[in-house]
């Protein structure tokens, strides 16, 4: 090496500088490699989620073409965040944890709903809903006969008229099967309060639907609703 | 054999369901469901219902949307 400086200094910078790039492009390639097995592993792991994400968002926001911008908003965002997810724990619910706080951000700003914020603090006289300690065991039995019953669309359109927080609390519960924890890390909220929006958005759940089942079967009337 | 009663059942009905309960608890709600009449059918219809909200909410995405989520993380 001494030797080939004293003689030809200026094919050592040369070669030197060839060795420089060549590691440039090496590391680039490297980085290049990351990133592709950053975008494989992902793709992997958070892409089988996308129908039960597309079913979250369509319950967000009601149309399937809003909906579907959601979960592609909700990819790209856990993608550029996806150093951040600690492989080990709950995907699922990193993701939608990403989607509810994406919807909230972009979707409930053109939203008016004069309830929001205050929701929680109303009574459940003031929300209404069925007080069903006092039903017989047998209008119990038609009830949950007649819900075995109901259209897909009866259900959809009775969660789409409950109140976002509840509907949202409902469907991580019964939908995702989310735990009570899990539900108050995605929705921010203390468990009680979770507890409180599933309990109040199952009630009038139930009355929506004991309705729409009453409307449907004229014999059913009054039995299935006993103390307003 | 414990049978809690009506009132801890149908205070803890909801938690129950939601498979929330303690093992202690749990096993406190499921006997006294298995003696009371009542308590199982206010359950069950909470169970049909929070099996109907399951069912009738299963989505399919469009075909389209899994293209779209690839090319914008390609470009992402």
């Amino acid at each position: 090496m001494t030797a080939l400086l004293s003689t030809q200094p200026d094919a050592v910078i040369s070669e030197l500088e060839l060795l420089l790039m060549t590691t440039d492009k090496v590391e680039q390639n490297a980085a290049a490699a990351a990133a592709d097995d950053k975008r494989r592993l992902f793709e992997e792991q958070a892409l089988p989620y996308m129908d039960q994400l597309f079913g979250a968002a369509m319950r967000m926001t009601r149309n399937p073409s809003d909906a579907a911008d959601l979960v592609q908003e909700t990819f790209v965002k856990a993608f550029q965040a996806f150093e951040q997810f600690q492989q080990g724990t709950n995907l699922k619910a990193w993701l939608y944890r990403i989607q509810t706080n994406t919807f909230i951000n972009i979707y409930r700003k053109n939203q008016r709903n004069p309830y929001q914020g205050t929701i929680d603090e109303l009574e459940d006289w003031q929300l209404g809903g069925a007080e069903s300690i006092t039903q017989s065991v047998s209008t119990r039995s038609a009830e949950a006969e007649a819900i075995d019953h109901l259209p897909d669309s009866a259900v959809k359109d009775a969660l789409q008229s409950i109140p976002e927080d509840f509907r949202f609390a409902v469907y991580f519960a019964d939908v995702e099967g989310f735990s009570y924890q899990e539900i108050a890390d995605i929705m921010k909220t203390p468990v009680g309060t979770v507890m409180s929006r599933l309990h109040r958005g199952r009630r009038m759940l139930r009355e929506l639907l004991a309705d729409y089942a009453r409307d449907r079967t004229p014999g059913m009337s009054a039995s299935s609703r006993s103390k307003k | 054999m414990t049978d809690c009663g009506c009132e801890k059942a149908k205070a803890e009905l909801e938690e129950y369901l939601d498979r929330e309960l303690n093992e202690a608890d749990f096993q406190d709600v499921s006997d006294h469901l298995d003696n009371c009449d009542s308590c199982t059918s206010e359950h069950l219809v909470a169970l049909a219902l929070k099996l109907k909200v399951k069912q009738a909410c299963r989505e399919t995405a469009p075909e389209e949307l899994r293209s779209a989520i690839l090319s914008k993380l390609a470009d992402a």
